[in-house]
């Protein structure tokens, strides 16, 4: 046993400490699998109690300390890429309040967001953000990334969601920023917007007070190809000002329907179509007598492959090729990166030009999806990382691409975070006086930036 | 280990967690070495250089149950099964793993269906005269002599169906300890006009060799390569799930098999007719070698409505019982873990009686346990689901006629 063991061990008499090599090498990657940061030791508090005692000693360790969720992140968040000890909350799995008569509850910050989902549901409650990482992501993965989702066109993402965050500090100090109430009576200090989407450098996340939603008496479903993307664009934007107002605006590109065709789930899309999917919800009269509205909306727009429904089968069966894309990309090239610049709806053409010709003339396929409504796009780029040159070619296209996209007025990141696969970016966004600014933030909190350097900021380092 | 192939393998794996959500072990554990993803980094890692040969590697690689629920989960569909059967029995065969004598034992005799079956002939009187005390022998009334191919004989000749014929898998532990069900599955067959081979020197699927990592799963699948591919039969059948799978992986792609209960479902069955005063109550628990290892949407609707009864699947009957083959022997505090979480509801369950039903005889071994060690309190029925279609069965008195 090595010094840090005995020490870890001293920290955390009821949960578990890890040190052997064979015991860190899965806690190495996030979602970006193919980048590897072994850690020096990885903790599991066994409760939320034990994490806030494992932080007041923790201070102590001198190390680096990273928080890990589920580990979905795709931009290199719960990695410790300046190694030191990963924290690990797998354990913080209650739900100990849901008041559906006041439209909140509260909820530990390993609980994952499909347990949650399943837990609401019979009281007729829901929470709205919806990562597709949603069956294995935690919402304190979720809170720290602000994550969004197909439906947060109109719902909103993470942080319209959080009305609490109970953070612990590294001198141990367990705050509640927000609560139930907002920022009134005994929840004193209303930071929680500090909190959401700080990926861990700020404080580690106990519990949530989290805002919930009737859930929509009804949902219809749309699915739409269009030949090409102007008249692609023209739906979408015919749906975004339509006071139908759509839940979700999802767009899968021509490469994203081939590749679904070419596969095994196949749904007999037409060959080089634009897909759209909508989806509009709410009570059932109100809803039900805008479809023939939106579907002759999507018509106009120059479909004429309109479908729709309203029950849960069928509507599973339009999403299909949407859902299926993500999985997809693992079926085709071992590794993958995703983008998740955020354009203006005006530039989706010229940025689209820009990803499809670099990443032909370098040889890479591409992938994009759209979260239409927000401007949210997702180019993936599929390589393979064993390729000497494959990984630096689409390092590259991605730079070019980031510098289109702030030329064209759009930002780095809609909902994966920075982590440290965006961080060099950055700057590109932001000025030196805002980049002071925002440093500013974790120092306040811990000053020598032990809680998960090297992210958002790149020269954001432990112990300098 | 090949040391090309597998690593092609790994590197499908995209990292993405999916998997996690749905292993027992991490949900048990929340340590993700004790995950599909984690499990997959760690072989990896070592097949490429980059981790030594490490006892904790071997710890987490025992730990895994075989479900196979990760592989539904994988939106990247990498092959988690072929990987870990590979893996184990490279650690069996290099000493990095020790399956027990018990194990080593019943994966010599398994191989011997005769030695077997003789060996496990005072079991079978002990379960007969319902003095089986081991939490795991379900009761039942095994016949002690007779073979199910003998009992298929002598059935086709009385009734002399006229239906699509059929080739059964009679299994090593099935019919050397749970003979009874073989019988029920002879007979729903014969009374639903299909016609019932047993083909000779058929033999172990190989499930048992798989689950341990122990023997030669190749030879047995060559021998039932041999016994089953050249039979002329509409369909090659097993009632046991976890048996179905590996057949099916021996025999393919030239033979398909099918679960019993699947080419009932499209036979249509015969119907049981029930008192109107019948309170029994089933919950089916899906095999995870049906629905993630043959990929099989389920046990079919029209098979459960046969049984006459009134049933509903039972909570989570997609998550492993935890069962896992030999787990449960393994390692059996974790798949009474497992078990726990899954069996909570029989305690409150409505029916009388309250009838567990599967399609797997490991499956209903574990299930019989969760009485026996005191995770349900309440009595309760274990029974395959096709012995709920059996003219014969009724409960109170073990299993049906033999
Ligand atoms: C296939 C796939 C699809 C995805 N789809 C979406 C999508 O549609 N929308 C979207 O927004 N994201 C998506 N993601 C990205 C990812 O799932 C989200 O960022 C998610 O919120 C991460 O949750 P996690 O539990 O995995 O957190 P992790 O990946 O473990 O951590 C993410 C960040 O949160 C920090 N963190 C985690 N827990 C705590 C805590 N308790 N306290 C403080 N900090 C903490 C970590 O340090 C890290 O910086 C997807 C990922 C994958 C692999
Ligand atoms: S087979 Fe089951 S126990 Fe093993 S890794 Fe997959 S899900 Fe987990
Ligand atoms: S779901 Fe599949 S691709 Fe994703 S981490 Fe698990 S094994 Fe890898």
């Amino acid at each position: 046993m090595n010094d840090l063991d005995v020490r870890l061990r001293a920290l955390l008499p009821r949960g578990r400490v890890l040190t052997s090599p064979a015991q860190l090498a899965a806690y190495g990657a996030d979602g970006l699998g193919y980048k590897n940061y072994r850690p020096d030791a990885v903790v599991l508090p066994a409760d939320a109690a034990e994490l806030a005692a494992f932080m007041r000693g923790a201070k102590r360790l001198a190390v680096p300390l990273v928080m890990r969720g589920a580990g979905t992140s795709l931009s290199g968040g719960p990695v410790a890429a300046q190694g030191g000890v990963i924290v690990h909350t797998s354990a913080l799995k209650a739900v100990p309040v849901i008041n559906a008569h006041g439209f909140w509850c509260e909820v530990e910050s390993g609980v994952t967001l499909n347990d949650l989902d399943a837990i609401l549901k019979p009281h007729g409650v829901f929470y709205p953000p919806d990562p597709s990482s949603g069956p294995v992501c935690t919402l304190g993965g979720n809170v720290a990334s602000n994550a969004g989702g197909a439906h947060c066109f109109r719902y909103g993402v993470t942080s319209n969601y959080v009305l609490g965050v109970e953070a612990v500090l590294l001198d141990g100090s367990v705050h509640r920023f927000g609560g139930p109430a907002g920022g009134r009576g005994p929840w004193r200090e209303d930071w929680k917007r500090f909190m959401i989407g700080s990926e861990g450098t700020l404080a580690a996340f106990t519990r949530f007070w989290l805002r919930l939603l009737p859930l929509p008496e009804k949902v219809w479903t749309f699915r739409a190809t269009y030949p090409d993307l102007t008249t692609t664009e023209a739906a979408i934007h015919a749906l975004v000002a339509d006071p139908s107002y759509p839940a979700a605006i999802e767009m899968l590109d021509p490469r994203g329907v081939a590749m679904v065709e070419s596969s095994q789930m196949a749904c007999g899309l037409p060959e080089g179509s634009f897909l759209l999917l909508v989806e509009i919800d709410g009570p059932a009269p109100l809803v039900d007598g805008r479809v023939p509205h939106v579907a002759e909306l999507l018509r106009r727009a120059g479909s004429t492959d309109v479908t729709f429904s309203e029950e849960a089968l069928i509507r599973q069966k339009l999403w299909k090729a949407r859902k299926a894309a993500g999985g997809l990309l693992g079926q085709l090239s071992p590794s993958y990166v995703v983008q998740d610049a955020v354009i203006p709806k005006r530039a989706l053409a010229e940025v689209l030009r820009l990803v499809y010709d670099e990443a032909d003339a370098a040889g890479i396929r591409v992938v994009n999806v759209f979260h239409a409504g927000d401007g949210n796009l997702h180019p993936n780029f599929l390589f393979d990382s064993r390729v000497p040159g494959e990984l630096e070619k689409v390092e590259r296209i991605s730079k070019h691409l980031m510098e289109r996209v702030i030329a064209v007025g759009g930002t780095l990141s809609g909902e994966h975070g920075i982590g440290n696969d965006k961080s060099g970016y950055m700057p590109l966004v932001f000025g030196p006086d805002s980049m002071r600014l925002q440093l500013a933030v974790p120092a306040a909190f811990n000053p020598t930036h032990q809680m998960n350097p090297l992210k958002v900021f790149d020269d954001r380092r432990f112990g300098s | 280990m090949d040391p090309e192939a597998p690593s092609s393998h790994f590197s499908n794996c995209t990292h993405c967690g999916f998997c996690l959500a749905v292993c027992p072990t991490y949900k048990l554990t929340g340590d993700e070495n004790n995950s599909p993803r984690g499990r997959l980094r760690l072989w990896s890692e070592e097949a490429a250089g980059r981790l030594p040969r490490d006892k904790w590697t071997d710890f987490y690689t025992e730990e895994c149950v075989g479900c196979l629920a990760c592989e539904t989960a994988c939106p990247a569909t990498v092959p988690y099964g072929q990987i870990f059967e590979r893996i184990r029995h490279d650690h069996v065969t290099t000493g990095r793993s020790h399956p027990g004598p018990v194990l080593r034992l019943a994966a010599a005799l398994v191989t011997a269906p005769f030695w077997f079956n003789l060996a496990l002939l005072p079991a079978r009187l002990l379960r007969r005269c319902g003095l089986a005390w081991p939490p795991l022998l379900f009761p039942g009334r095994p016949p002690l002599l007779q073979s199910s191919a003998a009992y298929a004989a002598e059935l086709m000749r009385l009734r002399n169906p006229t239906g699509p014929r059929v080739a059964l898998l009679t299994g090593c532990l099935m019919e050397a300890m749970f003979r009874e069900i073989n019988f029920a599955t002879i007979r729903v067959l014969i009374e639903n006009n299909v016609r019932v081979v047993i083909p000779e020197h058929q033999g172990c699927c190989g499930a048992f060799q798989e689950h341990t990592g122990l023997g030669d799963a190749a030879a047995l699948g060559a021998r039932n390569r041999k016994a089953f591919g050249s039979v002329e039969v509409d369909a090659i059948v097993c009632n046991s799930s976890g048996c179905g799978y590996a057949l099916g992986k021996s025999l393919a792609p030239d033979r398909p098999v099918r679960d019993v209960l699947a080419f009932l479902g499209d036979l249509g069955p015969v119907r049981r007719q029930r008192e109107p005063t019948d309170a029994t109550r089933v919950y089916v628990d899906l095999p995870c070698h049906l629905v993630h290892g043959q990929k099989s949407p389920g046990i079919p609707a029209a098979v459960l409505d046969a049984t006459g009864y009134r049933w509903e699947l039972a909570p989570n009957a997609r998550d492993c019982c935890g069962s896992g083959g030999v787990y449960n022997l393994q390692k059996p505090e974790n798949a009474r873990a497992i078990l726990a979480g899954k069996a909570a509801f029989l305690n409150e369950a409505e029916g009388a009686p309250v009838v567990l039903a599967t399609s797997n005889h490991v499956c209903m071994m574990q299930w019989n346990s969760a009485g026996k060690s005191g995770l349900v309190k309440r009595p309760y029925e274990v029974r395959h689901v096709i012995q709920l279609l059996d003219p014969g069965e009724c409960f109170g008195r073990g299993s049906g006629p033999a």
